[in-house]
């Protein structure tokens, strides 16, 4: 019979490409529409984007699915497509380049996340 | 058929020259005039020596798939009438061709093996086959049919880039067979299958570029089928990995 070689890495990094794309498409247009769009055009007052209450957000639940809505998830989904891209244009080897993909997409998450977490707790 | 237009073939003929050359036809034609007809009239009219696949001609038997201007299509299916000034004919893309428009798909049968596309049943249960038969509700039906309309063209083998980059690679409808078997309920063989399509060359090699479905003369929406499988790939592989 022959064998199989099981790529049991590969789930993951699909499930967070998955998860990302879904951020990508819902969370990351409403944080461009916020801080991109409403803000600078004075729709939103700019009183209510102040330093102390945006730092009580961002350090508090809301700046937690923020960083992993917008920055950590989103980071995984665009490394693994630029992981893919690499392999489409035959460039490096496949083993190296999930490498440094998924180890700068947690290095992101971490900082990101990471920041929020070491305020909450 | 008072029209003619202008077609060039690919042709390959190893051992009269080493390398593929063009070669250009003048056919006939009016508005219902295939791609495959086109070929007969060259093969019975003008050039006895030119090789190509084909035997149905009614989008069945999957044989007569050709690049025309670069991509994929059946040639029964896919009218003159259709293109411009510019009509390019050429063997299926991503397989290693014989000679003209013949290629080799030993390939693509090997991948539709490995993914044992049949009914597997071993249960003690299982009908004897006399009056005894399987019972499947039109719902049941449903859930794989559009797979099972495949005819193994292999036109979207042709369309994929993974699959051109790396032709271990399973591919479209090796994955949406096994998904068309795996969806039956008459089924029990799922476990032998998926260890194959969970390998980095199963479902893992697809990078979505979903123009298998684009290319797909029958609708069988191999994509679909496809990511399907990687679901069911992340399960099989968790469980697999749960158990130790
Ligand atoms: S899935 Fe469609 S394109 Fe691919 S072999 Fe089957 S019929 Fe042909
Ligand atoms: S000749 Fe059979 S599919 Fe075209």
């Amino acid at each position: 019979m022959m064998k199989h070689h099981i790529a049991k890495d590969e789930p993951l990094w699909w499930a967070l490409f998955s998860a990302g794309g879904i951020c990508f498409a819902m969370l990351v247009p409403a944080a461009i529409l916020v801080f991109g769009l409403l803000m600078p055009m004075g729709i939103i007052p700019a009183s209510a984007f102040d330093y102390e209450s945006l730092r009580g957000l961002g350090l508090g639940w809301p700046g937690l699915i923020f960083a992993g809505g917008v920055i950590a998830l989103p980071a995984f989904h665009a490394l693994h497509r630029i992981r893919h891209s690499c392999a489409d244009l035959m460039l490096g080897k496949e083993s190296v380049n999930k490498v440094w993909a998924y180890g700068l997409a947690s290095l992101m998450s971490l900082m990101a996340v990471g920041v929020v977490l070491v305020n909450l707790f | 058929m008072s029209q003619t237009k202008s077609i060039r073939v690919q042709r390959y003929l190893p051992e009269q020259e080493p390398e593929p050359f063009w070669q250009n036809y003048e056919v006939p034609f009016d508005e219902s005039t295939s791609i495959l007809d086109a070929l007969n009239y060259i093969k019975d009219e003008l050039d006895n020596t030119l090789s190509y696949r084909w035997s149905c001609r009614m989008a069945i038997c999957g044989s007569c798939g050709v690049m025309v201007n670069g991509i994929p299509k059946l040639g029964c299916k896919t009218f003159l009438r259709e293109y411009g000034t510019r009509v390019d004919i050429s063997a299926l893309a991503h397989f290693p061709v014989e000679r003209d428009l013949v290629v080799d798909m030993d390939i693509f049968m090997e991948h539709l093996e490995a993914v044992k596309p049949y009914i597997i049943d071993k249960s003690k249960g299982r009908p004897t086959g006399e009056s005894d038969t399987y019972r499947q509700t039109p719902a049941q039906m449903a859930r794989y049919h559009q797979f099972s309309n495949c005819i193994n063209c292999g036109l979207c083998y042709a369309a994929c880039p993974q699959f051109g980059l790396n032709n271990q690679f399973l591919g479209p409808a090796a994955i949406t067979l096994a998904q068309r078997y795996n969806l039956d309920n008459r089924d029990k063989g799922k476990r032998e299958r998926m260890a194959a399509l969970s390998e980095h060359d199963g479902v893992w090699s697809c990078t979505f570029v979903g123009f298998c479905s684009t290319v797909c003369p029958k609708h069988v929406d191999p994509a679909a089928a496809v990511n399907q499988g990687k679901i069911e790939a992340a399960k099989y592989t968790l469980i697999n990995l749960l158990n130790g």
